[in-house]
This record gives structure tokens, C-alpha cells and sequence, in this order.
């Protein structure tokens, strides 16, 4: 029997892993950390020693990464970079960096369950060290022992922000302002749902406790408009607006700080299905995000995909993806098991909550009216506003493709993984049309998964 | 609680930090939050993303450029630096 190999061992990855295991087939779980749990489980090492407070629930991660190490059928590659996967005649190849060495994976089947990261949005000041996303600041917390910053604002929009900032206050820090872009009883558009969810408002008001306990000053309509920083080049303040309906300031104060954590929900990391040649589509948030059947396939038989590349929607869907995917790609190599109609029920519930949040916090045009002339669009290479608008006025460039080969927006080393979502929106607003998912879909597509050293690429041939 | 047991340096200066940070995490628990400057307008950029992604937080590890200090795990007697421009 073949193996089925899986990348990615967050929520989804750990699940699916577990799930294909448990039908009898052999596993390959290909991951980039150093340690097992993805971001949401972020553990740090022995060392450094388990963060008190940073987790809500430790347990269930804790239980699927020792199930993953116990379960003999399952090999781990750990602190494995996958920098080139590409697919042909049903064989998918993935060109594996690990410790230095490049190892290559020949295989017909695939699980894929690469994740997503922050969602940003420029304005002015946002590349002033100790400006970050909200995710990294708490990847530090997690993985490292480490609080970016004393003062702390915490701001953006979605639910994600909440345990941001219970974090940073567990971890001893203050936390000046948390800021929420839309208003305060959005998720009562959804009220069936959110019932149907309980055990997610227990866990909202585990956080909401934390955060009123330390007397946090919580505002909504509200968001970090522009960064300052002091002599030495570090950030010093923040100004904070309240905002419109559609994210336009209204009233702007100043608020000293030395952290600001900023971030818009997420994006999905379709890097690897990309490459593959997987199909993508654009989701309700508009972020890109891979195609799927309802037994987890991609466009690509025997390409499976799970958690947040399918659409962002938390752990626990994550997970509920996870083990239908695992499952499918069992079937795949020819073990005697199905997918239960329980198991589609919990997806789909996790589904229909992932929806109402989506539905509850979104990213409004508004957001470009706080950009300066002199605002970098993409941190990379450099490019401000101003570039941008004038590879559109002056050099005629009439879509968002155009514009980044004129500019070179979005052609640094992280590939557009942070601007092209943005660059994207700004072109289309500045030739007032409405971007297309083709443009969408493109702004997402990389060539090379992940920068590497050509050094390894000699040693390897 | 935790306890540091490596030490690095940074610039010259020496760090300590515990087994299994980051590069990036060590540096920032020092307070050192500049990491690099840019290429073009020579611009102090720390880290962002903290999981590898934004490739803001590039670094000098031993000579070799480009390293990302929110991935690259401490180890003793590294000597880190500053990336000014695009590489070494």
C-alpha cells in the first residue's frame, strides 16, 4: 500500500494524518516547525516551557500531536521546508529542504493542509519596527516565552484579536487599546448559528473575561490609521480613528506604544496547491482559496486538501476537515473505509459558524482612504502608493498584473503574500472597477514556494 | 519559569537566550527590535509576520544573508547581524 502524505501538521494536518492511519494506511507528515501543532497549538520548546494562559484548549492538541507520535504508521518530517511541487501524468513531486538536505517525494496521492497566516493592511507607518500582526505576536508568546512590547494595542477586526490581547495581559503586559473595525453585536446577525455554536461564545467570554478583568479600555468602529516612530527609528505611537460604516476615519487621537498588533482575519496559504495546479476560487471574504468536493478532493484526483486553504474557519473545522480528508485519501490508496454522514454533519455545523463570522467581521473599502502617497504597498521592494498609482495614470496599466510588472509590487521575497491581496483591491479602486477573481486567483499564484539558497539546489543535483 | 542557557551576539553585543527561540524572539526579549535596513530608503524593519512569511525580519547568521530571524532557532556562540541593503 501506498503511503498517503500529508503536509502541514496544524489542526487539519494532525487530523488527517490520524484519521488515514486509522484506516490502515502508511503516513507521511511533511512539516515545517519544529514542533507538531501548526500555529494554533504553537508549543514551545522544553526549554523554554509551556506558556501559562496562551492556549484555550492545549488538551486537544495535546492528544491528536501523541496520538501522531504514538501511531507506528505515522513518520514525521519535521523542520521540513517544501520549496517546488509540481504535478504530472497523477504523480505529484514535492522537493523537500530539510536540516539543509533536499529530498524528493514522488506520490499519487496528497493531503494538503498548509494553513494561512495573517491577513495585513498597509497604512502609513505599518513597516516601523514593533508594528506586527496580531499572529506573530502571538506565535511569540506560544512558541518562545517571549511579549513583543510593555504597551500593547491590539487592533484590526475578527474574533482572533480576543485571545491576542487575553494573551498579551496573561503574559504580563498591558494591553492600551483593543480596537475592533465594525461594530460592537455583528455576530447577532447570526444568532441561530451562534447558539447552535455554544461552546464557541464560551470560549469568546473565557477571553472577553480576561480582557475586562484587566480593565482594558475596548473600543469598536475603530482602528490604527497611521504608526510613528522616535528617533532611533522604533515605534513610539499610533493614531487611532473611529471610524464609518465603510472603514472612513472620522476622528483621529494619538496613543502611545510600543507594540501595535494589526491584523484582518486571514489568508489562506494555497502556495503549494497552487503549484500543483490545483483549481482556486474566491471566497466570501474575497481572500483565494482552494477548491474542494464534499470528501475534501481538490481539482486534482488524489490531491485532498483540509483546514484553512479551503476557507478560513478556525480549528475546529480544521479538524473536522481534517479527518474527512484523511479518510478520502485512505480511500485513495486503497483502504476499505468511507466517510460517515457523521462526520459531514460536524463540518457542516463548523461550516455554518465559520460563515457567520465571516459574514460579522468584514474588511470595507474604507481602508484605502488612509493611505498617504508615501505609504509602502508592498514592504518588499519598496513600493508606495504613489508608484502604484502612477504605473496606472501615467504608464497605463489597466489591471493589477500590469501594475506589479511595472513596479515590481509584490515581486520580493514574499512573493505578494502580504500586498498582493491589497495591490489587487488599490488598483482596482484607483481604475474604479471591481477586481476580478481571475485577478484575485493570480495575485495568490507563486512560482517558488519558498525562497531557498541556490547552494542546496547545487548540492542536491 | 524558564531559564536562559545560550548566549549569542548581535552586533558584537552579547545575548543570552533559551534553547528553542527564535533568533528574532531572543533579540526582541533584548529589546533589539531593528533588524535590518532597507535596500532603497534604508528603512529599520523588525519582525511582523513572526511564522516565516513577510520576510521582514532577514538577518545576518554567520556571514550568510537572507536568514529569516523568526524561524532560525538560537544557537550558541552565533554571531548575528543586522542586514543592511539586500545581502551581506
Amino acid at each position: 500500500m501506498h503511503n498517503v502524505v500529508i503536509v502541514g501538521a496544524g489542526p487539519a494536518g494532525l487530523s488527517a494524518a490520524i484519521a488515514a492511519a486509522a484506516a490502515g494506511a502508511p503516513v507521511l507528515l511533511i512539516d515545517n516547525n519544529p514542533r507538531l501543532g501548526g500555529q494554533y497549538w504553537r508549543l514551545a520548546s522544553d526549554a523554554v516551557g509551556e506558556q501559562g494562559g496562551q492556549h484555550y484548549d492545549l488538551a486537544t492538541g495535546l492528544m491528536l500531536i501523541n496520538a501522531v507520535k504514538a501511531r507506528k504508521e505515522i513518520t514525521v518530517l519535521s523542520g521540513a521546508q517544501i520549496w517546488s511541487a509540481t504535478h504530472k501524468d497523477g504523480i505529484n513531486t514535492l522537493r523537500v529542504i530539510q536540516n539543509g538536505v533536499e529530498k524528493i517525494i514522488n506520490t499519487a496521492n496528497l493531503v494538503l493542509c498548509t494553513g494561512a497566516y495573517d491577513r495585513t493592511l498597509p497604512f502609513p507607518g505599518w513597516d516601523i519596527p514593533g508594528v506586527m500582526t496580531p499572529g506573530g505576536l502571538q506565535s511569540l508568546l506560544k512558541g518562545h516565552g517571549v511579549l513583543a512590547g510593555k504597551r500593547v494595542v491590539v487592533a484590526g477586526s475578527g474574533p482572533f484579536l480576543l485571545p491576542v490581547a487575553a494573551g498579551v495581559i496573561k503574559a504580563g503586559g498591558e494591553v492600551v487599546e483593543l480596537l475592533e473595525a465594525n461594530k460592537s453585536n455583528r455576530w447577532l446577525l447570526s444568532p441561530f448559528v451562534m447558539l447552535e455554536n455554544i461552546a464557541k461564545l464560551k470560549e469568546a467570554f473565557y477571553y472577553i473575561k480576561t480582557i475586562s478583568q484587566a480593565k482594558v479600555r475596548d473600543r469598536f468602529s475603530s482602528a490604527v490609521v497611521a504608526a510613528y516612530k522616535n528617533s532611533e527609528g522604533i515605534l513610539e505611537s499610533v493614531d487611532v480613528a473611529k471610524i464609518s460604516r465603510n472603514f472612513k476615519i472620522k476622528k483621529v487621537r494619538n496613543v502611545k506604544c510600543d507594540v501595535a498588533a494589526v491584523g484582518w482575519g486571514f489568508t489562506a496559504d494555497t502556495s503549494i496547491a497552487g503549484a500543483l495546479g490545483c483549481s482556486q476560487i474566491v471566497a466570501k471574504d474575497g481572500g483565494v482559496v482552494v477548491k474542494t468536493d464534499e470528501n475534501q478532493q481538490s481539482s486534482i484526483a488524489g490531491i485532498f486538501v483540509a483546514g484553512e486553504i479551503t476557507g478560513i474557519g478556525g480549528a475546529e473545522l480544521s479538524m473536522a476537515e481534517g479527518v474527512i480528508a484523511g479518510i478520502s485519501a485512505a480511500q485513495f490508496v486503497g483502504c476499505k473505509v468511507e466517510v460517515l454522514k457523521a462526520h459531514r454533519k460536524r463540518r457542516a455545523k463548523k461550516q455554518r459558524f465559520a460563515d457567520a463570522l465571516i459574514k460579522s467581521y468584514p474588511v470595507k473599502a474604507g481602508w484605502i482612504t488612509w493611505l498617504n502617497e508615501q505609504t509602502l504597498i508592498c514592504r518588499c521592494e519598496e513600493v508606495s502608493t504613489q508608484d502604484l498609482k502612477q504605473a496606472i495614470s501615467e504608464l497605463g496599466a489597466t489591471d493589477s498584473r500590469t501594475a506589479k510588472l511595472l513596479t515590481r509590487c509584490g515581486m520580493g521575497l514574499c512573493q505578494g503574500r502580504i500586498c498582493g491581496r491589497s495591490v489587487v483591491d488599490l488598483v482596482a479602486s484607483e481604475l474604479n472597477i471591481s477586481p476580478t477573481d481571475t485577478d484575485r486567483i493570480s495575485a495568490a499564484n507563486r512560482p517558488i514556494i519558498s525562497p531557498i539558497p541556490l547552494g542546496v539546489l547545487a548540492a542536491g543535483e | 519559569m524558564s531559564q536562559s542557557n545560550l548566549e549569542f551576539t548581535f552586533e558584537g553585543q552579547k545575548i543570552t537566550a533559551i534553547s528553542g527561540q527564535s533568533v528574532g524572539a531572543a533579540l526582541l526579549a533584548a529589546n533589539q527590535r531593528i533588524l535590518r535596513k532597507t535596500r532603497f530608503n534604508e528603512n529599520e524593519r523588525g519582525l511582523f509576520c513572526g511564522i516565516g512569511v513577510c520576510f521582514d525580519c532577514l538577518v545576518v547568521v554567520d556571514g550568510v544573508g537572507n536568514q529569516r530571524a523568526c524561524l532560525i532557532e538560537v544557537k550558541s556562540g552565533m554571531r548575528v547581524q543586522r542586514q543592511v541593503g539586500s545581502d551581506a
